[in-house]
């Protein structure tokens, strides 16, 4: 009988998988095995080793004070008169660090999960938004070691100077999670079909650090190049970060809309993209 | 409202050879291509393969019934595997669709996704929901997955730390409490002893006898197909050979994958089987016939007799030669050795008796060993030599299957004694 009907049927497997259907109820479905690869990953990166969280913590200021030395003492670059000038770089190396966990995590998704994603179905994309928790997990403890920092020079030395923006911190957060998905997925599926892309990949990456604002401020690039700047969705992240928390400049509202509409469209486009191929690429894995 | 819960409509599979780095599936073909290489003139009209691509499943039709055990046959490569990853949701097939109700749950392996830094009752968590199961669903089970698993003590210590024979436990005690509608399991017997098997089996018969579970099963031991399932399915190079009743089809799968082997011979020296120490010049089975219908029953004598070239060159070191003889499901029925003799580099001939009456109905194979020293095994000469035993009974007034490994007639004697 040619005429079965579809609801008859709970499910279907064929090879053409539908652009569209993204099937947000099954993920939640599996919410809690999402929240249990999250705590995997914390307990796994964290047994045995003294200096685990520790580092976590280092990472970023280490960070800061290399570029503090390299880029504001001996290259001379402006800090956009931020004070002390460590305190510039702060922000900037933690989003980016943040940007490239989940990224990096997200784009090899298919290769780390190989083992399991060859025995058991469930909706890929748990894997990598497990992933991007997990980063954001460590992120808080920078993020708090971070207001640490701040604090002290609000209270001791008073030359910082907050404002009400602050409070935009944890949508920064998200868009800079929601770019890095977006992004991450749309090269998962492409590494994994083409194993060399991954040099290429790691390449980018490390360009797309110098052309985002981590090293220096937006207000030293030349005007007509500007907009070429702001269409970056870190560039905004990372600028509205600094201005909350030093007031160096106002916030870029219309910048800061854009970001967000970048973000949100290469996410969109990732998660069509990766439901069209998340099966297929297995083949080729 | 039919049911049917599972409905495979023309499902082919098509892979790529030899394209990018990719692991799992060279290992999924280098069988397949093992036995493609054998034939070279196996071309189907339809499904044209090359070295470049092939056909791994070409239109598999079927359909699964409400708490039906459906059993699936055939050799490495036959494409058994690739169609239980399309039908959970693993790998796509590339024509067809298959349509099903209910929760499926998979188990390709035991233990999938087990982290060893995680502890054993994290672990229970992490892989219960890894094959679906909820939060909820495992924390109701706990206490159940833990006792079946028989690894309380260790709860709380790295699986790292496990034997093998505790890790395997615990991750088969979290797949037998899965609850699906419909349970996929390939090969998982494959794993562990001899008691892990029997105890996954008699999980598996709970689970669709008392349940009424719909189980799609592959396996090579014939012996959990016949007990398990309703219904078998044979593939070969892709395709449904033989579907229905699982004894029949076991039946004839294993005729037509063994095909009587009676005597190998072999001239030329260097081209026979064997190495440098041993070379096979003849093996053969001579059957006693009753009469001259020539058929091997249980009543014919046997005679194994095989020549071989010896070349060990080697003072005081000693030659044992051992004759085992299996049945199908691949058990051992004996293992008969030659004493321990030197001899020196040459032909030499062996010979070894069944006696009639001994061995019951069914198919055999005889694989000889070459051992020096006791310890060291110059030459396994496997599955040499095929049969079958026919039944025969004089006064036959019951046609059922007559039991047992053996068929001996030793008398058994009654006697009255008190009237």
């Amino acid at each position: 009988m040619p005429t079965d009907k579809k609801s008859e049927w709970d499910w279907e497997i064929k090879h053409d998988q539908s652009w569209f259907n993204l099937n947000i109820r099954e993920i939640f479905h599996y919410k809690d095995l999402l929240i249990r690869f999250v705590r995997r990953d914390i307990i796994a990166s964290y047994q045995q080793t003294i200096l685990g969280p520790i580092w976590v913590f280092l990472q970023p200021l280490l960070t800061a004070l290399v570029y503090y030395l390299i880029f504001s003492r001996i290259a001379n670059i402006s800090t956009d008169g931020i004070k002390p000038a460590i305190l510039f770089y702060l922000p900037g190396s933690i989003i980016w660090t943040y940007f490239s966990d989940c990224l990096t995590g997200t784009m090899n998704t298919f290769v780390t999960n190989a083992y399991i994603f060859n025995k058991v179905y469930f909706p890929r994309l748990i894997a990598p938004l497990s992933n991007v928790l997990f980063h954001t997990f460590r992120l808080s403890f920078q993020l708090i070691f971070f207001f640490l920092i701040y604090l002290f020079f609000l209270v001791v030395y008073r030359n910082v100077h907050p404002s009400l923006y602050i409070l935009l911190l944890p949508l920064l957060i998200l868009q800079t999670a929601i770019f890095a998905l977006g992004a991450g997925l749309i090269i998962s599926v492409l590494t994994a079909k083409y194993r060399d892309l991954d040099n290429i990949i790691n390449f980018l990456m490390r360009l797309f650090m110098f052309v985002s604002p981590i090293v220096y401020p937006v207000s030293i690039i030349p005007e007509k190049y500007k907009f070429l700047f702001w269409m970056n969705p870190l560039t905004a992240i990372i600028e509205t970060f600094r201005s909350a928390f030093f007031s160096n400049h106002p916030v870029y509202g219309k910048y800061l809309l854009l970001s967000g509409f970048n973000s949100i469209v290469l996410l969109l486009a990732g998660l069509v993209f990766f439901h069209k191929r998340e099966i297929k690429v297995m083949d080729v894995v | 409202m039919s049911n049917i819960l599972i409905k495979a409509e023309n499902i082919s599979k098509f892979y790529r050879l030899g394209l990018l780095g990719s692991r799992t599936l060279k290992e999924d073909i280098k069988n397949w291509w093992q036995n493609k290489t054998m034939d070279e003139n196996f071309m189907d009209p339809g499904f044209g393969s090359s070295k470049n691509f092939i056909w791994a499943l070409k239109n598999i039709n079927f359909e699964v019934s409400h708490g039906e055990v459906l059993g699936f046959l055939g050799r490495n490569g036959a494409g058994k595997s690739t169609l239980l990853k399309i039908i959970s949701r693993i790998t796509l097939p590339t024509k067809g669709r298959i349509l099903g109700k209910g929760r499926t749950a998979s188990l390709l392996e035991v233990g999938t996704g087990f982290h060893g830094e995680l502890t054993g009752r994290e672990n229970i968590f992490l892989n219960g929901h890894i094959l679906g199961m909820k939060k909820k669903e495992i924390e109701s089970k706990f206490d159940e997955i833990v006792d079946f698993s028989g690894v309380e003590q260790f709860l709380d210590t790295p699986v790292k730390r496990y034997s093998s024979g505790m890790y395997v436990r615990l991750a088969f005690a979290v797949a037998a409490h899965l609850d699906p509608e419909i349970l996929i399991v390939d090969e998982v017997l494959a794993v562990g002893d001899a008691e892990f098997q029997r105890k996954c089996i008699g999980k598996m018969k709970e689970v669709s006898s008392q349940k009424g579970k719909t189980i799609l099963f592959v396996s090579h031991n014939m012996q959990a197909v016949r007990n398990l399932c309703h219904r078998a399915i044979v593939l070969n190079k892709g395709e449904i050979v033989d579907m229905g009743n699982p004894e029949a089809v076991i039946a004839n799968y294993l005729k037509s994958e063994k095909t009587q082997h009676l005597l190998h011979e072999f001239q030329d020296k260097n081209s026979a089987p064997g190495n440098e120490f041993i070379r096979i010049k003849k093996v053969e089975l001579i059957p006693d016939y009753v009469n001259e219908s020539e058929v091997i029953d249980i009543r014919t004598r046997l005679t194994i007799q095989f020549e071989f070239w010896y070349d060990v060159n080697e003072a005081n070191a000693d030659l044992i030669v051992g004759v085992h003889l299996l049945n199908f499901n691949g058990d051992y029925i004996f293992d008969v050795a030659s004493p321990r003799t030197v001899y020196e580099p040459g032909l030499i001939r062996g010979t070894c008796e069944i006696p009639g009456h001994f061995l019951n109905d069914g198919a055999y194979y005889i694989s000889i060993v070459f051992v020096k020293n006791i310890s060291q095994r110059l030459f396994y000469y496997e599955s040499c030599l095929s049969f079958d035993v026919e039944d025969y009974r004089d006064n036959a007034g019951w046609y059922g299957k007559w039991v047992g490994v053996v068929r001996p007639n030793f008398p058994v004697l009654l006697q009255p004694v008190e009237n």
